[in-house]
């Protein structure tokens, strides 16, 4: 899916995919940060959203 | 007539005659020259519709589909692709190997009724009409990979060159090229929903783009939910497409389907190994996305 959204032009940056136990906390708190600072990097998308 | 469409006709009939068979799938002559159309027939004497030329380039494998919830038996004349098609619905238990009796064809390669329409019409004399059609021209299983009986000739893959290189193309583009491309590409799209509803592949009987409740897709014909149009159904036949072109022959407005369908076929096999869909029936064997793994990749996801 991550390689096909690149395919068609999106950023990778913006789609993550990791297996969190509930038990994981600390992952899970992990994870989200990383998301939020690779999302950061790339700015706001326009891309879906201006297309309609 | 030729010697192959004398050949299916005596097949037919035979079939129908004993009782084989309910029901015969092959093609007969359209209304013109260049054209050869699907035909289901189910008298011996309707035997004398068919042919088998350079244009029976449907696949039959669909048709099945309409006949699943039945118990008749079916007489399908298959080419390579639509050997696999009808493997791809036996390996997804949409059919029962009992029910049916398939006749495997040596494919030729099929020509393109479109290019010779635009030919004969004197609209554009430009066209191809020597060549193959462009589903043909990649094709690397032309001949039945299942059969009962088989016809014509042993052929060697039609492919010349690189099978994914219009892919690696694409992937040598930048993200903000590919974006446009595809952007392009997409806005072309009017949701017609025929590359859907042609694909063997595509065998659900209630469709995530029919569902309203939630309705997870936009019915729109604007850029965004076309893409996400685009995006899942390439997803739901990952692993499961096989490759006989028929989304992309079917599009009115021309968006290269096999294009999307590939990169992922080519992801497949970097990912799980290589794996060509839909080439032989074995008990129990499923495509990569619908068995779990423990050590299955990730990134795929």
């Amino acid at each position: 899916m991550k390689n096909f959204l690149e395919y068609l032009g999106f950023e990778p940056e913006r789609y993550h995919t990791a297996w969190i136990s509930g038990s994981e906390g600390q992952k899970f708190a992990d994870v989200v940060t990383r998301v939020v600072e690779d999302v950061r990097q790339v700015g706001p998308s326009r891309k879906m959203r201006d297309a309609r | 007539m030729s010697e192959l469409t004398a050949r299916v006709r005596e097949i037919a009939k035979r079939l129908l005659d004993n009782q084989q068979v309910d029901v015969v799938f092959g093609w007969e002559k359209g209304t013109e020259p260049f054209s050869s159309t699907p035909v289901f027939i189910r008298r011996p004497e309707e035997a004398e519709r068919l042919v088998f030329d350079e244009f029976c380039i449907h696949n039959l494998s669909t048709y099945l589909l309409d006949y699943r919830d039945g118990s008749e038996k079916i007489g399908i004349f298959v080419k390579g692709c639509d050997s696999r098609g009808v493997v791809r619905l036996l390996e997804d238990e949409q059919f029962t190997r009992e029910r049916l009796y398939i006749i495997g064809i040596g494919c030729p390669g099929m020509k393109d009724p479109v290019a010779h329409a635009l030919a004969a019409s004197g609209l554009d004399g430009n066209q191809d009409t020597a060549g193959l059609s462009a589903k043909c021209r990649q094709c690397v299983h032309p001949n039945p990979v299942l059969y009962d009986e088989l016809l014509g000739v042993q052929q060697e893959p039609h492919l010349r060159g690189e099978r994914f290189a219009e892919v690696k193309q694409i992937e040598a583009m930048s993200t903000a090229e590919r974006y446009q491309f595809f952007a392009d590409i997409f806005s072309r799209c009017i949701r017609c929903y025929a590359c859907r509803n042609i694909c063997v592949a595509c065998n659900c009987r209630r469709c995530i783009f029919e569902e309203t409740r939630p309705q997870w897709v936009g019915r729109e014909t604007n850029l965004a939910d076309n893409m996400m149009y685009h995006v899942i159904r390439t997803m739901h036949v990952a692993g499961r497409c096989v490759e006989c072109g028929e989304c992309e022959r079917a599009c009115p407005v021309g968006i290269p389907l096999m294009l999307l369908n590939r990169k992922l076929i080519k992801d497949v096999n970097q990912l799980f190994g290589p794996y060509e869909a839909a080439l032989s029936l074995e008990e129990g064997a499923k495509p990569p996305l619908s068995r779990y793994r423990t050590d299955d990749p990730d990134n795929f996801l």
